[in-house]
């Protein structure tokens, strides 16, 4: 397994050194150019333009700066933003990176349950028309065109309704008097929900290791549950951070419902067909003959042995999570990544549209890993 | 004796799109306590639909129509699922055709007999039963340090003493071997049908022995019931069946089958094939095949009859069918 990891990890930093060359090149092939933006004012002198491409170090070949750059980035450089000038692109993209995370990994995991819950129900209960609805209405919003959903759902609930903060991701009237930045709401955000997930992951090691009965275990599992998040809210209702927290999450409430309703119907049908190949197996008759319950032989043993391609899908539509919904991001103004790197290559800042993009290739990447590693101990003919 | 099992004119159809599939048409047969019965017919006859009515576990386009299955006097076509529930495994368990397959890939052998024992003796510990499955591998001549295994890491052969042990995890009254040793290659397919059998005896447990293979049953069974086109046509010990078949389809089974004892035959094919069991007609359904077949035969079903003690025939010539043989034979 380490040797794996290891020949996997050496792979990854090939491609990588290939991914970062073929955003390099292609954002400079784009017409236009570095050279000629810097150097467009007519008043500029022969010697100040001169100066200028040297200071850059233009005046080289593209490959000698193209392994300028490599080395920059490697050594954890990624450069000054044209667009923000002065700002470097790291602390950039460490400001808007947490936004893009806390929004889409929300929607993606809010997405992945109700499409793995959904899909299992319904090739269990083969034939009944709510599969039919079901198949129908999920078919119809994985397909939808995205912006005319997101504007449905801006005039539905923003306008028609008045109930939803339309725009923005938090209010500005209420954060006009704090003394610190929407950043670290985010960054506390994002840590509530890793302890309380490490907290689940915990409570679902500690329920396997104690008991052998499923009843014991879901009793372990949910109490602990409850009990962390419980404290988690107690900690954010007397912190004074509570109330801005509570103002990014109501903002939050309408795009994490979009992603979800688009990309629910792709988990849930990849879940469904997985189910229904599982569901004609030996061991499924098996189980059903042994006595076990119905409930137990759907969860235990069909799902459980149906979920793995759902995994798959799952952990690659994280690379979603970094590089964000361009159009979702843009329509709702919730400025992450995705907005970024749109903006970015629109405004021709080369350093801060390859970084955005050079995030995106490295969690993508890892994600893979992480895909390959999970799937070692959920199927337990996958050794490496 | 007391019956165990008690199967009373089962009829169990598939509705398909073409029609109804009498798939078990009229099924008859009692299993008494420590008794092994084989249930030999042709590939599609409806062996394994007998078998999947009795353990309840039929398709969504399958219904049992007709009859009655008193498993110990109680009558479990009108259970509900929970009440089923209690009675698979615990009192009848089952080896499946595809031993190889009806192990989850994902869960340790081992745990996957003791999720057994566990859903249906709630007393038991996690403990208890591993030291239980830890016995039952011994029983079954498997070591018991491979409980821990996947099976995956296990051969076809090892597979199939690993369901033979899970059948028997909560001491069932009767067990339902369909197909058990098909995947397996013959030296390996005789020596675990031996141990079984003598388990069976061992523990004094009915086994109904499922086999397109007569000469398997043969070997195992002490009563054989051959079924043709979703009926069964001839009942008797295995003793009866072998020397004084009386059904034509029993005898061509018979001489389709080479013998390592007797003299060198030339083995005799039964002329034709299985008939479609959709839209089954009314006359006898062996006729078209049979080289004895009458007017009568084409006309009406033959009765379903005791011709001697404990020998059920459903044919209108056994008599002379047997005189035939002992011309020919």
């Amino acid at each position: 397994m380490l040797k794996y990891v290891g020949k996997r990890l050496i792979q990854i930093l090939i491609l990588l050194v290939i991914y970062i060359a073929v955003i390099f090149f292609l954002l400079h092939a784009m017409p236009g150019g570095i050279k000629a933006m810097l150097t467009m004012n007519p008043n500029l002198t022969p010697q100040a333009r001169e100066a200028i491409l040297h200071a850059f170090g233009l005046d080289k070949s593209l490959w000698i700066q193209f392994l300028t750059y490599l080395k920059n980035v490697f050594t954890l450089n990624l450069g000054i933003s044209f667009s923000f000038y002065p700002t470097p692109v790291w602390n950039i993209i460490a400001e808007r990176l947490p936004r893009t995370i806390l929004l889409f990994t929300t929607a993606t995991l809010v997405s992945f349950f109700i499409g793995f819950s959904s899909g299992k129900s319904l090739a269990w209960k083969r034939g009944k028309a709510s599969e039919y609805v079901a198949t129908v209405i999920g078919v119809i919003t994985y397909t939808v065109f995205t912006p005319l959903l997101i504007f449905v759902f801006i005039w539905f609930f923003g306008a028609y309704l008045g109930i939803m903060p339309i725009n923005q991701f938090l209010n500005p009237d209420l954060w006009l008097k704090t003394n610190f930045t929407a950043q670290t709401i985010f960054l506390y955000l994002l840590l509530t929900i890793s302890l309380v997930g490490a907290a689940m992951l915990a409570a679902f090691a500690v329920a396997r290791k104690v008991s052998h009965k499923v009843k014991t275990r879901k009793i372990i599992f949910y109490t602990a549950t409850a009990i962390s998040s419980a404290f988690a809210v107690f900690w954010w209702a007397v912190s004074p951070y509570g109330i801005y927290g509570a103002d990014i999450l109501w903002h939050m409430v309408l795009p994490v419902l979009t992603v979800a309703v688009v990309s629910y119907a792709g988990t849930m049908l990849v879940m469904r067909d997985s189910m229904l190949e599982t569901i004609k197996e030996d061991f499924i008759t098996t189980a059903r003959a042994k006595g076990l319950p119905d409930k137990v032989v759907r969860d235990k043993h069909a799902a459980r042995t149906a979920m793995l391609p759902v995994i798959t899908n799952f952990v690659l539509s994280m690379g979603f999570v970094v590089s964000g919904g361009v159009i979702t991001e843009s329509l709702f103004s919730w400025p992450g990544m995705g907005m970024t790197l749109l903006n970015a290559t629109l405004g021709k800042d080369y350093p801060l549209a390859s970084g955005a993009l050079i995030f995106t290739g490295i969690f993508v990447l890892f994600a893979h890993l992480v895909v390959d590693i999970i799937y070692a101990f959920l199927d337990p003919r996958i050794r490496y | 004796m007391s019956a165990v099992l008690e199967v009373k004119d089962l009829k169990m159809y598939y509705s398909t799109k073409q029609g109804m599939v009498k798939a078990a048409d009229g099924i008859s047969f009692t299993v008494n306590q420590g008794e092994s019965m084989g249930l030999v017919g042709e590939s599609g006859c409806g062996k394994t639909s007998v078998s999947m009515s009795i353990m309840r576990l039929l398709a969504e386009n399958a219904k049992i129509v007709g009859g009655q299955i008193l498993f110990k006097g109680q009558d479990i076509v009108k259970l509900k699922e929970e009440e089923m529930n209690k009675i698979r495994w615990a009192g009848i368990a089952m080896i499946f055709q595809a031993a190889m397959n009806s192990l989850n890939p994902v869960y340790r052998v081992g745990d996957q007999i003791i999720e057994a024992i566990l859903a249906h003796e709630p007393d038991v510990t996690f403990e208890e039963a591993r030291e239980r499955v830890a016995e039952l591998y011994k029983l079954v001549g498997l070591d018991p340090k491979r409980m821990d295994n996947y099976p995956h890491e296990y051969s076809g052969g090892m597979k199939q003493r690993a369901v033979i042990a899970m059948s028997l995890a909560c001491n069932p009254d009767l067990i339902i071997a369909d197909e058990p040793t098909t995947a397996l290659d013959v030296i390996v397919q005789d020596m675990i049908l031996k141990e079984l059998s003598k388990i069976q005896k061992k523990l004094n447990m009915s086994m109904i022995y499922i086999s397109h293979d007569i000469a398997v049953i043969a070997e195992v069974a002490e009563k054989i019931a051959i079924m043709y086109s979703g009926k069964i046509v001839e009942l008797s010990d295995a003793v009866t069946i072998f020397k004084k078949p009386a059904h034509p389809y029993t005898v061509g089974l018979m001489s389709s089958f080479p013998s390592i004892h007797g003299e060198k035959k030339k083995l005799v094919t039964i002329p034709g094939e299985p008939p479609n069991l959709l839209n089954a007609p009314d006359h006898c359904r062996f006729a078209p095949r049979c080289p004895f077949a009458t007017k009568e035969c084409w006309e009406k079903t033959p009765p379903y009859e005791e011709i001697e003690p404990n020998h059920y025939v459903a044919c209108f010539h056994p008599q002379n069918l047997r005189k035939q043989v002992s011309i020919n034979g």
